[in-house]
């Protein structure tokens, strides 16, 4: 029971605290697949967190420790034995591992389903007005507003706008296209679905509401990064900006002014990556938000364990 | 072959988009003729499903169906690319836009950004 306190105060902690201590932290943007991973690593923590606090209320942990035979010996007891099953303790934390696996399932579910269904339709419109450029490798449509996207999914590809390519020198739309080909090898429209899924599944919970805009937005820098090992830096930065301006916003404004801004200054003012030990550090971070809670978990069973076991060696 | 169908969608669609008129199976089988041996039921079924996806519309005229695009090509393209950007304002997974829409102001801050840059580093 001590335990399943323990990893519900863990949860809730982490839930709320480490948004505000990885929003603020500058070193994302200096290495944004490790503040990838770390946001990653907090949301499936929670997640674990509260499915192992279940468990630990379900099953007895001086059983966890004896190894796998005693432990499903006692999950099967629980199963055949129906007053332990009834206890009102046991159902409510199991009914909640099930809700809580149920509910992260069916938004997973949802959310790649639907953008898959809307990618498709997208598609086949493309289909009638792209042309395949195999010099560019991407779509070509004939459009006077300037707009670069990619299409993720198995047959991916990058489309540009006639009205982008006009706007935009051959170095920057290379530059580009590298951007938006890094998003499609690096799978990106998954990580981000992962994101908007917790998002969906926990909704006004800090640590997924934000994860899902800070993952969309480390993700860009990513994506910028890549590019720039094959382009230069400059060419990104005015691309960017050559996107940006001169076209009338005429519909639906997007919410990229300040990730817009911020990956135009890091294109032209590059901060040297992290350090070796700032790597390391950032490693083992995302190392013990995995590992922790099923450490938590573990721990009494571990205890029991060894107390049997040296209990034995001693009375030899 | 659906690769097959996909294509003279997209050519059919070219054509409709082209003449700006109405037209029939026939004529646009005589067009396409033109360029390549087709039957009659394939541009009709193909037709056919354009009208389904609500890109033609089409009459009765005697026994057969006048078609024509619903939309231009210009309208058509607006639209689907709008939708493009409505769909990757909340639905991150399903379109990546390289560059979410900016107001004027956020872009001329961009500008600016790019301004105060050495140009002695510029090499575009």
């Amino acid at each position: 029971m001590i335990v399943a306190i323990v990893l519900v105060l863990y949860g809730l902690l982490a839930a709320l605290a480490l948004p505000k201590v990885l929003k603020r932290a500058s070193w994302a943007d200096r290495a944004p697949r490790l503040g990838i991973a770390m946001w990653q690593a907090a949301g499936a923590s929670v997640v674990a967190s509260a499915l192992l606090a279940a468990f630990a209320v379900a099953v007895p942990a001086s059983v966890v420790g004896h190894g796998l035979a005693d432990l499903f010996e006692a999950c099967a007891a629980l199963l055949g034995d129906e007053a332990a099953l009834n206890s009102t303790s046991t159902r409510a934390s199991l009914a909640v591992a099930v809700l809580i696996v149920a509910r992260v399932g069916y938004m997973g579910a949802a959310v790649l389903l639907r953008a898959r269904r809307e990618r498709r339709r997208h598609a086949e419109a493309l289909s009638l007005l792209g042309r395949h450029d195999g010099d560019l490798d991407a779509l070509v449509v004939d459009y006077d507003e300037r707009l670069v996207y990619c299409l993720p999914g198995r047959k991916g590809h990058a489309v540009i706008t006639t009205g982008a390519l006009r706007s935009l020198a051959p170095e920057q739309v290379a530059a580009v296209l590298a951007h938006e080909q890094a998003h499609l090898r690096g799978r990106h429209h998954l990580v981000l679905a992962a994101a908007e899924a917790l998002a969906r599944a926990f909704p006004r919970v800090p640590l997924f509401e934000q994860g899902r805009v800070e993952v969309a937005r480390l993700v860009e820098l990513l994506a910028d990064d890549v590019a720039a090992r094959r382009h230069q830096r400059i060419h990104i930065a005015t691309a960017l900006v050559g996107l940006a301006t001169g076209s009338v916003p005429a519909f639906a404004l997007g919410a990229g002014g300040e990730t817009a801004l911020t990956r135009v200054r890091r294109m032209l003012h590059p901060q040297a990556p992290l350090g070796r030990r700032e790597r390391i550090t950032g490693r083992l971070a995302v190392t013990v938000l995995l590992a922790g809670p099923a450490t938590l978990a573990a721990a009494p069973g571990v205890a029991a364990f060894l107390a049997h076991h040296c209990h034995s060696l001693l009375s030899l | 072959m659906v690769r097959g169908l996909g294509e003279l969608e997209s050519t059919i669609m070219d054509h409709m988009w082209a003449i700006k008129r109405p037209a029939s199976v026939r004529d646009v089988l005589e067009h396409l003729q033109q360029e390549r041996a087709l039957a009659y039921t394939t541009v009709m079924t193909v037709m056919d499903k354009l009208h389904t996806k609500g890109l033609l519309k089409r009459q009765p005229v005697g026994r057969a169906y006048i078609y024509e695009a619903v939309s231009s090509k210009e309208a058509y393209t607006a639209d689907v690319m709008r939708a493009s950007l409505a769909a990757s304002g909340n639905r991150a997974a399903t379109l990546v836009h390289f560059l979410e829409r900016l107001t004027p102001e956020e872009a001329s801050a961009l500008e600016a950004a790019l301004q105060v840059y050495p140009p002695g580093g510029r090499s575009s």
